[in-house]
């Protein structure tokens, strides 16, 4: 075996068995080629008959959170199937003495609330609570969370809370480039869900949308077919280049 | 050669506000255009080889010491297979598979491209001028740093890691297809299971 075959079988070893052991730190991208890969479809609690068959449940998530010098150094939740996160910041909680952790936890809501009169909901409604460590006391918030929720396809006009009497309109940031995710500061515990106006049209209904959609798709396939072709040309060439027989040196 | 390819990977990211497909396409074209540019300029000597001489038979070498065509094939499915293994046990994407076909094709065409650029090419370069383990270092490095600015710091021990393997695969069978085969074996992973 040549030299380089030998450092590269030592390569190949040495990187295969790292790829593995490094494939099980959550921190990991499981990709190397740099294409974005498309999220996977929404689970709904209560799906759209057209997306009935292949639905998921949606997951929900919970973390404790330790309490030091009686408060919480902040921290986030999200659930396992990253539709909801939040985030808390430095002494966001008010704890019970005696203390020790805050747990929260995000939870679908099979039974929500009925939505106001003329809204409906897009999406799942989601329960988010907190609770104090051992003793299961509620704890209070002394400010704003930060919340995240991803978006069904449809329109969404904004994020509304229900504190158990009623629902409250939140002022809504919606991630820029057609990201399908919101976000509030949100001021209490209770239930979270996007809501829209009955009758509102989804962003990707109307006719500039719809063409920007195969645009994208036939962009693709012209990019796949040009390239192709190109790869082609250039390893025909290069075989042509490799038949022509060298001319002879003049003696 | 190497900065040529990092700027390509700068200009995508720089590029991806104005979309995920033109700076896709824009990074594959300067891949497509570094590995042609070089393929014309490999006829050239290189002059820290000492001449064209020593370039040329490290070439020749280089070819005949080439696995056959079917065997690094299968070498090519058997390390993608490898590098897929740890993933295969999570809880599937469940991405409908109507979808699949074109994000497929568009990432097996980077996958091919980035391995022309950074296994054909930057490979063949940095061999020629100080051996394969450095052409394998180098290689895995680019890799890891091109893939920075989409995934961040968390993802390049892993990155620099497939590279190292890709780069050991382009050694062992002296053939840039398997590399291909391999990474988009791995890259389609990602539908299924991330």
């Amino acid at each position: 075996m040549s030299r380089g075959r030998r450092v590269g079988a030592l390569a190949l070893v040495v990187g295969t068995v790292a790829a593995m052991l490094l494939h099980g730190r959550p921190s990991s991208s499981p990709i190397y080629d740099g294409i974005i890969v498309p999220p996977a479809p929404y689970r709904y609690e209560s799906p759209p008959s057209n997306v009935r068959n292949r639905n998921q449940k949606p997951l929900g998530g919970q973390a404790t959170l330790p309490v030091n010098n009686g408060q919480v150094s902040g921290g986030g939740v999200q659930t396992d199937d990253a539709q909801v996160i939040m985030f808390f910041g430095v002494g966001t909680f008010k704890v019970p003495p005696g203390a020790t952790s805050v747990q929260c936890s995000i939870e679908p809501d099979p039974n929500p609330p009925e939505p106001p009169a003329g809204i409906d909901l897009r999406g799942n409604v989601y329960r988010i609570g907190c609770v104090a460590q051992p003793s299961g006391a509620p704890v209070t918030l002394t400010g704003t969370f930060h919340l995240t929720m991803r978006l069904p396809p449809g329109a969404t006009n904004d994020i509304r809370y229900d504190d158990g009497q009623s629902w409250h309109t939140l002022t809504t940031l919606f991630a820029p480039g057609g990201d399908p995710y919101a976000s509030v500061n949100a001021a209490g515990f209770g239930e979270y869900a996007a809501m829209a106006r009955t009758g509102a049209q989804g962003s990707g209904d109307n006719i500039f949308s719809t063409l920007g959609r195969y645009a994208e798709f036939y962009g693709i396939l012209a990019f796949v077919i040009i390239f192709g072709v190109i790869a082609v040309v250039q390893e025909l060439r290069r075989r042509r280049q490799q038949q022509i027989p060298k001319p002879r040196p003049k003696r | 050669m190497s900065a040529l390819v990092l700027a390509a990977s700068l200009l995508r990211a720089v590029l991806l506000p104005f979309g995920d497909l033109l700076s896709t396409v824009v990074f594959g074209a300067c891949l497509l255009a570094i590995s042609a540019r070089e393929g014309k300029a490999a006829a050239l000597p290189s002059p820290a080889s000492g001449g064209g001489k020593f370039a040329a038979a490290a070439r020749r070498g280089d070819e005949s010491l080439a696995m056959g065509r079917i065997a690094a094939i299968m070498a090519g499915l058997m390390v993608g297979a490898v590098l897929l293994a740890p993933v295969v046990t999570g809880r599937l994407s469940q991405r409908p598979l109507a979808d699949f076909w074109s994000w497929a094709a568009i990432s097996a065409v980077i996958a091919t491209l980035e391995e022309t650029a950074i296994r054909g090419a930057l490979y063949r370069r940095w061999s020629e001028e100080a051996g394969p383990a450095a052409a394998i270092i180098a290689g895995a490095a680019v890799f890891a740093l091109i893939h920075l600015p989409r995934y961040g710091l968390a993802a390049m021990p892993l990155d620099a890691a497939v590279g190292l393997a890709l780069g050991g695969l382009r050694a062992v069978t002296g053939r840039v297809l398997p590399c291909a085969i391999a990474h988009t074996i791995a890259d389609w992973g990602a539908w299924f299971w991330a």
